[in-house]
Parts: C-alpha cells; structure tokens; sequence
C-alpha cells in the first residue's frame, strides 16, 4: 500500500515535470529570453573562414533527400516534364537590376565546384560536389541597393497547411565565398528530390538554411513582415536563423 | 586544530567530526556551483533530446553506419507490439520502455532513444531543444569564467588544484573511504581525491566539452577546422561530445554520493551559508 502510493506519487511528480517542462519549451516569454543565445552565437561565431574541402572519393554517392520529398505543387510538376526548359529565376525587391534568369543564363554563371559537407541539424553529415553560381557573384549582376540587408529564397514547395517554404540570409553570408546557387551534385544536374534545378548551399551553416527548389529571390531591408517573420521556414517553426552552430 | 570530542563515535559520520567552524566558500563560489548545477542539469536534459534527432554515435568524420559505436532503435514485432533496441559496439540488448522505445514525454511511448522523463522539453522538439541548450551553454560558460577568474584572484583555485605532493596521500585518502582506515591523511581545504576530481573536471572535462560541442558545429568548423580534424571529425566530435558528458554526469553521481556521505548538512551548510565544521585531519590550505 505505502510501495504503490509512492510509485504513484512517484510518476504524478514525474508526469508533472513533463509537462512542467513541456509548457515552458512553449512559453513566448521564456522564450524571448532564450533566445539571447542565438545573438551571442551569431555575434561570436558569425560568418568566418572557409568550409573544408573534400576529396572525390569522400563523396556519398547515396547522398540523403531529407525534409520534404519533391514538391507536388504543379507549376513545379509542369517544370520537371519540361525538362526544366521553361524555369526561370526572377530577383526582385531592393535591387538596382531586377532581373530574370533561365538555367542556360546561369549555368554560364557557374564558376564553382567543392566537395563541401553537409551537417544536417538533426546530427548528421554527408559530403558532396556542388557546382553552381557563387552567389556573390549573382548578386554582383542585380546590384543590391545600400538598404538591403538580407536575401530572401522562396521555394516552389509548401507544407502540408499550404504554407510555401523560404528561407533568408544576410549579405555576409550571402557574399560568403562558398555560399552557392547550386545547379550540380556530384557532376549531374540536381534531381528534383535533392532540390533542382537550383537550389542554395551553404556549406558553412546547417543545411536547412539552403532552401531547395529555388522559385525566386528577393532582398529585403527587413524579413519581419514575411510569413511568419522569423526569416525562414524553420526559423518559424523555433529553429534559429543563425544556424552556424 | 583536529579535536575530535571524546564522545563522538570514531566512525560514524567521518565528516561531522567536531573541528572548529570556518568560512569555507565565498558568496561567488556559492552562487556559481548552484547555478552552474542548475544549468548542468539542463545541458544534459537538452543535450539528450537533441541526440534523440540522430539516436547513434560514429567513430568517424561522416556519418557512417561501419564506425557506429552506439544506436538506438525500435522493432516492431509480429504481435504488434514495440522492442527497443540499444546497440553498443555491434552488440544488442534490448532496453524497450528505456532506450529505443519508451516514454513520448506525452503520456504515451514511441520510438526514441532518450525517454521523455530524460529530456528537456519532455516531447522531441529538436529546435526547442536546441534554443535551450545553447542558452545554457551559454550560462555554464559565463558562470564558469566568473568562477574561475574569481578563483583566480582571490587565489582560491590554487587550493583546489592537484599538485604532485598530494599523489602520495591519494592511496591512503581513498583506503578511508573504503574505511580501511581510521583518519584520513592529513590535508588541506581539499584532500588529495578532491582535488584530483575537481582539476580533471574543471580543467580538463569543462573545456572539452565546450570544444567537442563547437567542434561539431559548421560555423565554427570553417574557422577552426584543426579543432575538428584533431577531434577525429565533426561525427568524432559528436561522439566525445556525448562521452565527455557521461563523464561529467559519472562525476556528478559520485559528487552527490560523497556530499551526503560525508556529513550531508556540514557539507550542505558550506555551500549555501558558507561556514563549515572541519573534519579530523582537515585544514584550511593547500
């Protein structure tokens, strides 16, 4: 009698403390507070150095599809059956040239290949040879404007809600000389389930800051009013925007 | 000094020996090891949910499954229900309800490594996890310099720190322990075991765990890749991220046991108000 009521109070207490502690991980207030660490992160780690380099033969030829499997929005299903002939990249927003690109436009662009790898935030790594547009380079054609501060990508893929994925960088890590407009994996034009035609890589941060299935870009003086404000699909969902760590 | 009243038995509680009554800890010390516990605490409750997101560790730079020496995973068997699997070094034992599958943190079980009463928050939520994680990265870092740049100052850490003179008193420190002797051998503020534990965890497990966590990190790897490679890889990294906190979490246990083994309320007063009754061959210096 006093064994089973102090297992009782025993998993009360402990039950308690889970949700104890689940309430918290949910409270804004908390987590406002929290989130100091991310500036810290950012202010202390930043933007710096260079991403190793890799060999070919440390390329994972099996290389992972996590996230979303391919978009079955059909404006991207349209895409795909045409071979992509039809994809265009529109830039808009705080530019002085907006402009739009077809791929043959920027594979003339690319200029970079590296076997860099890619660490997932859950924990894992994987290397590959990315080729494709360094992203200085492309913003150096459309010309930002002095107040732009962040690079907007939305994707042609949406959550099950609808809700369209995008994600942002700033102009350091988008003049970063390794952050790219990818166009290849390891040699072949990405497959749509890596996220082709284009998709970003930034091989310095975690990978879910590079947005697949580019559909168009923006810069922006600010990402607040976008979405859900916090500058990326997963950032609205409580990842951090700085994802160097 | 070392008066031990006639009346006292001569083993009971080794700690409560009557010494005089000296101010131990400095309101800094204090204040940093309860708040440095608190955020341990949750370093480890987050940590464990974050590695829940990737329930396996790797010997290896990449992820590879060829120089896996821990995984965690779930069976479904034939009658429907649920077996949870932890593999270490190849081999498998079966932990269902622990490790594998077990405890959501929602009232009900899943396939996770880590059970829901283990982590913070409760539920897999890998960007909470992580939000608090770094937040108390962050504060075991800054309480961590405080207290040592303090310890520095006031010259209390040089009583702390290991020095060759103790490596002979380490063998007759721990036979009292094992009470295979009356007294413990005559030291300072510290005896020779404590001080040994407390130099490998302050100087040698602390940095490393703050290097193995960064190492594993991209932004950080880009500028200080020879941290990594020397670590093995950023899944190496990981893999001594986790070892180094097993350690820190051996140590805790261990602490605990000695804090309420060795006289719980002299050794709890010390830490809270700060005065302290000394033990028989106990003193004050190095």
């Amino acid at each position: 009698m006093k064994r089973s009521l102090f297992l009782g109070a025993t998993a009360a207490l402990l039950a308690g403390c889970d949700s104890t502690r689940n309430a918290l991980n949910e409270n804004a207030g908390v987590k406002r507070v929290l989130d100091v660490a991310e500036n810290l992160n950012l202010a202390v780690i930043g933007t710096h150095g260079r991403a190793k380099l890799y060999n070919e033969s440390d390329i994972d030829r099996d290389y992972p599809t996590n996230g979303d499997p391919t978009p079955v929005d059909a404006t991207y299903r349209a895409l795909v059956d045409g071979g992509f002939r039809n994809y265009e990249l529109a830039v808009s927003g705080l530019v002085e040239h907006p402009q739009t690109f077809d791929l043959r436009q920027l594979r003339a662009l690319a200029s970079l290949s590296e076997i860099t790898r890619h660490d997932c935030v859950e924990g894992w790594s994987v290397v590959g040879k990315w080729g494709g547009v360094p992203l200085a380079k492309f913003l150096a054609l459309v010309r930002p404007k002095p107040e732009a501060r962040y690079v907007v990508f939305y994707s042609f893929d949406h959550d099950d809600s609808g809700q369209q994925f995008y994600g942002s960088i700033n102009l350091v890590q988008a003049t970063h000389p390794q952050t790219q407009l990818a166009l290849d994996l390891n040699g072949k034009p990405i497959d749509p389930d890596h996220g082709g035609p284009v998709r970003l890589r930034i091989p310095t941060q975690l990978a879910y800051k590079s947005t697949k299935w580019v559909q168009r870009i923006a810069l922006v003086s600010d990402f607040r009013p976008i979405f859900g404000g916090k500058g990326g699909y997963w950032e609205d969902q409580g990842y951090e925007w700085y994802a160097g760590i | 000094m070392d008066s031990t009243a006639p009346s006292a038995p001569a083993r009971a509680e080794p700690g409560a020996a009557r010494g005089p009554v000296v101010f131990r800890h400095s309101v800094t010390v204090r204040l940093t090891h309860w708040l440095g516990a608190f955020a341990f605490v949750l370093l480890v409750l987050s940590g464990f949910a974050i590695f829940n997101a990737a329930p396996y560790l790797d010997a290896s730079d990449l992820s590879n499954p060829a120089h896996r020496v821990l995984a965690f995973g779930s069976v479904d068997k034939p009658d429907g229900s649920h077996a949870g699997v932890t593999t270490v070094f190849g081999h498998n034992f079966t932990t269902t309800h622990v490790f594998g599958y077990t405890d959501d943190g929602q009232g009900g079980e899943a396939p996770r490594a880590f059970p829901g009463w283990l982590t913070w928050p409760a539920y897999q939520d890998l960007a909470g996890a992580r939000v608090w994680h770094f937040f108390f990265g962050w504060v075991m870092v800054l309480t961590g310099t405080i207290y040592l740049v303090v310890g520095l100052l006031r010259r209390d850490l040089a009583l702390l720190i290991v020095r060759p003179a103790d490596f002979p008193k380490m063998w007759p420190m721990q036979a009292y322990y094992l009470r295979l002797r009356k007294d413990p051998p005559p030291h300072g503020k510290y005896n020779p075991l404590q001080k040994a534990g407390y130099t490998v965890v302050l100087f040698v497990l602390c940095p490393f765990i703050v290097l193995t966590g960064l190492a594993l990190s991209p932004g950080v790897d880009a500028f200080a890749a020879p941290l990594t490679t020397l670590l093995g890889g950023r899944q190496f990294a990981r893999t001594w991220h986790f070892l180094a906190t097993l350690a820190l979490v051996a140590f805790l246990f261990g602490h605990v046991f000695l804090v309420a083994s060795t006289g719980f309320f002299n050794n709890m007063r010390s830490m809270t108000l700060g005065t302290y009754r000394l033990g028989k061959n106990e003193g004050t210096g190095k």
